[in-house]
């Protein structure tokens, strides 16, 4: 114990004359080489050819009087497809195109890719998961106003507006429609080819414009949605439901 | 003579008497630097977790369960702990999970009544009605499926439902629990709780523990299955008999420790329903007009009675299963007619009420 100072002493001693030791030469670090582009998408909403205007009275094809109040949707399990070759660049995404384009940036290896595969919905991986685990702002939160509280389950798209049969009525708008589809039933895989590929560059921005024709929610070349009859699906009126994600993949087009 | 034996600290002088060169005041400054650095290597490892006291630390609730009750499932994410449940339990009665503060989920879950409502549809946020009636929250520790229509598979997923209706509280769970963020004892609890800050995910946690703890399982009837003959009046055992026999088939549905199957039937309680049930959920056709049977614990407390509180009363409800229900297409082949004079349908009733508990449902202080 007499000679514990003394030790004490002597390692700090070591420990500090250590420290002074010149230090080596550190040899130059590389940086790694760019081999990710960034995958651009807009998702863009149009009425007859023109920007789609929230509340702005239309006539749908059936000449109903027809605003738009609510345009969300999911796309799933998105990938980037070249013949047997598949990349996974999102498990899920929301667009919501209330307020107009939706843009959303994935980070995407390089790469040479001849159409996008997803699906409209949630892949079911997810779509039972607990929503508490996602925060504001991830696709998923629950205070995106798409999650079934009393089905734990995603709206898979969220279409509703207002609508008059009378064309030639000026009254207000009071009948409302709200088509909500989701669960197995309405997940509806789709590609989207561009003309030209998609060609993701290391380092650079890859821009993808999916337009999408919302008067074309009502009707396509195979389903019609005559409001008058077919004006509700919440989670129920599955064929309801298969007309409208039927229509909104009908109704895209990508370039 | 040894150089390294003692060193006279005194004298300076090492005990063959030849002198030591160091001055005396500087061994005293290098004897005490080095108590120091000892001192601090020593004692470093010894510093105790900050801010919680030791009683405080976070352990299993202890949770009291009748004879016969199984411990129910816990969820590996959600452990039952002393911490969580009382955060659940200041949560649940804390109407600031409502859109503007006026609605908890004890304003349609009301402790006295088995954590049930007076009413055949409870009122929400602006006396918004709601469109089902409440249900008792006894032994929902031990169902695997949640609201009447077993829509939800997890209690912590029931907690955002009521949050988001907009005739219930009207408000955005992440908003909600933004707002409690620093507030205690929301913000300690959910540090000793789960470890981290208090959010959506705490907030839907804490709760469903909280729920976990309402256990139902200590009636007169509980004392008279466990031996106590003299827990049940006559008039009881006979209403027992009955409930229990072949001829009423009650237990075909209502069976079991919780009085209930837990699975979805159609009592033929309308013709043409306004409510899809187990519909809405499965989307199949012959699940219309089904919804989850309820346990009879505590069923004279509970009153009114059905998915929408369409009976006021036991006697009313012993009438429409003695009746066999309405022929819609999906009732249950369950129900069978029964015919009971004044005095079994009295013993019947009687029985029911002894099922009340005969303590409160809540377990924690």
């Amino acid at each position: 114990m007499k000679n514990l100072p003394i030790v004490t002493l002597l390692l700090s001693a070591l420990l500090a004359l250590q420290a002074c030791k010149p230090d080596e030469p550190i040899p130059p670090v590389m940086p790694p080489p760019v081999t990710n582009g960034t995958l651009r998408i807009t998702v863009v909403p149009e009425w007859e050819g023109e920007p789609l205007q929230r509340f702005f009275e239309y006539r749908n094809f059936m000449n109903y009087r027809t605003t738009v109040e609510l345009v969300k949707f999911y796309f799933g399990d998105v990938r980037l497809v070249n013949g047997a070759d598949s990349l996974l660049v999102k498990d899920v995404e929301l667009f919501d195109l209330g307020n107009g384009p939706s843009v959303k940036e994935w980070t995407v290896p390089a790469g040479n890719w001849s159409l996008m595969h997803a699906a409209l919905g949630v892949p079911a991986v997810l779509n039972y998961a607990d929503p508490a685990n996602y925060g504001s702002g991830h696709p998923l939160s629950v205070s995106n106003g798409t999650f079934w509280t009393w089905a734990s389950g995603y709206r898979y798209v969220v279409f509703e507006g207002r609508y008059s049969e009378d064309p030639t009525s000026t009254a207000p708008l009071i009948s409302a429609y709200a088509i909500h589809p989701g669960m197995e039933p309405s997940y509806f895989e789709f590609d989207l080819v561009p003309s030209n590929g998609i060609t993701v560059t290391a380092g650079n921005t890859t821009d993808l414009v999916i337009t999408v024709a919302v008067d074309r929610f009502f009707h396509s070349t195979e389903f019609e949605i005559d409001l008058a009859t077919e004006n509700s699906a919440h989670g129920n009126n599955v064929p309801l439901q298969l007309k409208l994600v039927n229509n909104v993949v009908e109704s895209m087009t990508i370039e | 003579m040894n150089r390294c034996n003692e060193l006279r600290v005194d004298t300076a002088e090492w005990q063959d008497g030849s002198a030591l060169h160091a001055p005396s005041g500087a061994v005293q400054l290098i004897k005490r630097l080095s108590y120091v650095v000892l001192a601090v290597l020593v004692f470093s490892g010894c510093r105790k977790d900050p801010g919680f006291p030791d009683e405080e630390r976070n352990m299993p609730f202890p949770l009291q369960l009748p004879i016969g009750f199984p411990f129910p499932a816990i969820p590996a994410d959600n452990p039952l702990t002393t911490a969580s449940v009382e955060l659940g339990k200041a949560l649940f009665f804390d109407p600031r999970l409502s859109r503007d503060g006026s609605v908890s989920c004890a304003s349609c879950h009301l402790p006295e009544l088995a954590f049930s409502d007076t009413v055949a549809l409870s009122i929400g946020i602006e006396g918004r009605s709601g469109v089902r009636n409440s249900p008792s929250l006894g032994n929902l520790a031990y169902h695997n499926a949640f609201f009447r229509d077993g829509g939800v598979p997890t209690l912590e997923q029931q907690v955002i439902a009521p949050i988001h209706d907009p005739v219930e509280m009207d408000h955005d769970i992440q908003a909600a629990a933004a707002a409690l963020r620093e507030v205690e004892p929301y913000k300690r609890l959910s540090m000793l709780a789960y470890g981290r800050p208090f959010d959506a995910w705490v907030l839907s946690r804490a709760i469903a523990n909280y729920e976990r703890t309402l256990i139902s399982g200590w009636s007169r009837w509980d004392r008279w299955v466990n031996g106590d003959a003299t827990a049940m009046t006559e008039a009881e055992v006979r209403g027992w008999q009955l409930f229990s026999s072949a001829e009423l088939n009650c237990t075909a549905c209502h069976g079991g420790f919780d009085f209930s199957d837990h699975g979805f039937h159609n009592i033929g309680q309308y013709l043409d329903y306004a409510d899809p049930g187990r519909e809405r959920i499965s989307l199949r056709p012959e699940d219309f007009g089904k919804f989850k049977t309820p346990s009879l614990r505590n069923v004279a407390r509970t009153a009114p009675y059905l998915h929408d509180g369409m009976l006021a009363s036991l006697e009313e409800v012993v009438d429409h299963f003695a009746s066999g229900g309405l022929p819609h297409p999906n009732r249950s082949p369950l129900l069978q007619t029964f015919v009971l004079d004044a005095h079994e349908k009295t013993d019947l009733i009687a029985f029911l009420n002894a099922l009340n508990d005969e303590r409160s449902l809540d377990q924690v202080p």
